[in-house]
């Protein structure tokens, strides 16, 4: 074939401005505190890119967001919540309540309608009265309070094991007696683990790394969480709502 | 596999196996039957379970019923569960360019020389390349979803009313996740002298 | 070359030699031509109370209007011209119902009032092709009082964009009587009512016309019922309690 020849044939060319880059992430709600989780791998296709690259942000000493989606959206996105929450801080004097980051978020989405971050977002903390929140998004910023969500690659096998042992979805309490609204801590950290090991197991995607922020409530003592391995504190009080995270390794194949 | 919809799974367990079936039968997103079980009895120790087309589900438990027969009176001898699987695997293969369009699990127990009987499980893709795996196997329009839940709730070495339980919690809320899926399920739980047939009812919707 | 004393006063944007703005200057004295307004902030919320002055048998008095609302928790009394009130107030309650719209929670009364004051010096010449700036500083002050999570509080705006947060205010043209009569009266453990009939009381004090439920108009922020201006017939009981 004359290279001079393709010229003459038309051609269509698209530029792409979204990949997606593969992940999970996950957040349930205690009653006085949240756990938000997203495992670490990132990749493109069948590559893997980078084995650590953070899905879930600390955004103030009680609110966490997880974002999985396109990675550069998702970055880029925390990036402008963070700012606008300095801003905020300049603005009211003190932290932006949970329930207002949550609407902040969704304005933030919604102004891209029309091109939108390709982000999922999952926004755990504390609110302003002390219960453990957890509020999901979608890309154009639906969103909803909820006691626990799952979403990105894996969220198909997550999300119905979280019904099931989170909400206690097709299962009858014993005559006389009604299921928890709210599972202790410990237990829902099983349930995370569990629910992301069972992830890497059945989905590519997913793997090499776990990270679980913790956030507890004023108050809360530390049941469950001391002498767990590889716990570290980021909160930067000690007397107000207090932020850990907890890293495990996970499957890299 | 979304023309009509359906899932199906089956588990190991401790000297006994299950396996189970939704309900549903759809034509697209229209639900035209709550009564479609996609599980069937081969002898009287191993069950075929299929999701997928349900003409082609019709058809192939016919020529499934034919084959397993023939074989009977050839062998004079019941068919066991991984004679059954290769059975299955050949008959599907035979149509390798023109496949049947659906997924079949196998589940059954197997006869030791020592005459006890061993779980046997397997699955296969819609041109018949057999998958046996150790703890369970799902096919169907929920099956990521099954995969997650079964990850989660299935454990080694589980009694029987223990492995009817974690079969039912996994296929009921897997299938609750899944559009195409649902209106209830079966589950048949296979023990060396019986089977134990449930029909559960789902959120029926 | 210096300009006459007389000169400085002529340019928005000119500081005097002693370093003085006088057109602010001149705005902040029109507030003293405004009818008497005060402020009483108690720890069961906050009073708002303006004298309304009638100036003809034939003005309908209910239409003279200087008790406004700014979003459900947000009240504001306004002195001096009060048709610039109008351009403040309907920036208090954009950026409220922004906030809220935002936020999905009530702003805070410091905020408004913080908002209000940017709003107070935009005056002057716009330099390059930016939005069109108003010519001259605003001609009344303002006292907004809310309830926040820091509890209820009273803020005075004046031209210059200066607030600060009292516990009792007045302004207006008899604003100094007024203040050294609520700086005698006002104590920390107020209940509302007594706060209504202080705000009465000192609004009585300062009035040349006998007052009575025509001429005064009385409004509070409780944490209940947010913001509300009080009716003829509350007002009436007050006035005949006084």
């Amino acid at each position: 074939m004359n290279p001079m020849n393709t010229a003459s044939h038309p051609q269509q060319r698209q530029f792409n401005p979204y990949t997606e880059n593969g992940g999970t992430i996950l957040a349930i709600a205690g009653l006085d505190f949240s756990v938000i989780a997203g495992d670490t791998r990132q990749s493109e296709g069948y590559n893997i890119q980078t084995r650590y690259a953070p899905k879930v942000f600390r955004l103030t000493d009680r609110a966490v967001l997880a974002v999985n989606g396109f990675a550069a959206d998702g970055n880029m996105f925390v990036k402008k919540v963070k700012q606008r929450l300095e801003w905020y801080r300049h603005a009211h004097a003190k932290d932006m309540p949970l329930h207002a980051i949550a609407r902040l978020i969704q304005t933030m989405l919604y102004a891209r309608r029309f091109f939108p971050y390709y982000v999922y977002n999952i926004l755990g903390g504390i609110e302003d009265d002390g219960s453990g929140a957890v509020y999901s998004f979608d890309p154009v910023g639906s969103y909803e309070r909820e006691t626990c969500r799952a979403a990105g690659a894996a969220q198909s096998l997550v999300q119905p094991f979280l019904d099931n042992q989170i909400y206690f979805k097709n299962q009858q309490p014993a005559l006389g007696t009604s299921h928890p609204a709210h599972l202790p801590l410990p237990q829902v950290l099983r349930l995370v683990i569990d629910s992301f090991t069972g992830a890497t197991e059945r989905h590519i995607e997913v793997g090499d790394g776990l990270e679980m922020f913790v956030v507890l409530a004023k108050g809360h003592d530390l049941a469950g969480l001391e002498g767990i391995a590889g716990l570290q504190e980021m909160s930067t009080k000690s007397d107000g709502e207090r932020i850990f995270v907890i890293r495990r390794e996970l499957k890299k194949d | 596999m979304e023309y009509n919809g359906g899932s199906v799974i089956a588990m190991v367990g401790k000297g006994c196996v299950a396996i189970g079936s939704d309900l549903r039968l759809g034509n697209q997103a229209l639900t035209v039957a709550t009564n479609f079980e996609k599980v069937f009895p081969v002898t009287d120790r191993i069950y075929i379970g299929m999701s997928g087309l349900a003409t082609d589900v019709a058809t192939l438990r016919e020529q499934f019923r034919f084959r397993v027969n023939m074989y009977t009176i050839k062998e004079e001898r019941e068919i066991e569960p991984e004679s059954f699987a290769h059975l299955v695997s050949s008959t599907l293969y035979e149509r390798r360019f023109g496949p049947y369009f659906i997924e079949p699990v196998m589940a059954g127990l197997w006869k030791t020389q020592a005459g006890e009987y061993k779980p046997y499980i397997a699955a296969a893709d819609l041109i018949g390349c057999l998958n046996f795996a150790k703890d369970f196997v799902v096919a169907g329009t929920a099956s990521e979803k099954l995969f997650g839940v079964a990850e989660g709730l299935w454990e080694p070495d589980l009694e029987p009313e223990d492995l009817f339980e974690t079969i039912s919690q996994t296929l009921l809320n897997g299938v609750d996740r899944d559009a195409y899926s649902g209106w209830g399920a079966v589950i048949h739980v296979i023990l060396p002298d019986k089977v134990i047939t449930r029909t559960l009812k789902g959120r029926m919707d | 070359m210096f300009l006459t004393r007389s000169e400085y006063d002529r340019g928005v944007n000119t500081f005097s030699p002693e370093g003085r703005l006088f057109q602010v200057e001149y705005a902040i004295e029109a507030i003293k031509l405004g009818s008497t307004t005060v402020g009483v902030r108690t720890p069961e919320g906050v009073v708002l109370g303006v004298e309304k002055r009638v100036q003809s048998p034939l003005l309908e008095s209910a239409s003279i209007e200087k008790i406004m609302e700014i979003d459900t928790h947000l009240g504001c009394a306004m002195s001096g011209l009060t048709a610039d009130a109008r351009t403040m107030i309907d920036h208090a309650r954009v950026t409220a119902q922004n906030h809220s719209f935002t936020y999905n929670e009530q702003i805070k009364v410091e905020s408004a009032t913080q908002a209000v004051c940017d709003l107070a010096l935009r005056f002057g010449e716009s330099v390059h092709e930016e939005e069109a700036m108003m010519s001259r500083p605003f001609g009344v002050a303002l006292l907004i009082a809310g309830i926040d999570e820091l509890g209820p509080q009273l803020f005075h705006t004046d031209p210059s964009g200066t607030f600060m947060r009292y516990e009792a205010k007045a302004i207006g043209s008899g604003s100094e009587a007024a203040q050294s009569e609520l700086q005698d009266k006002w104590h920390k453990q107020m209940t509302l009512r007594e706060a209504e009939i202080l705000t009465l009381r000192v609004l009585k004090q300062v009035m040349e016309e006998k007052l009575d439920h025509h001429n005064v108009q009385l409004a509070q922020v409780t944490p209940g019922k947010g913001f509300e201006i009080l009716d003829e017939v509350k007002l009436k009981e007050l006035v005949d309690d006084m």
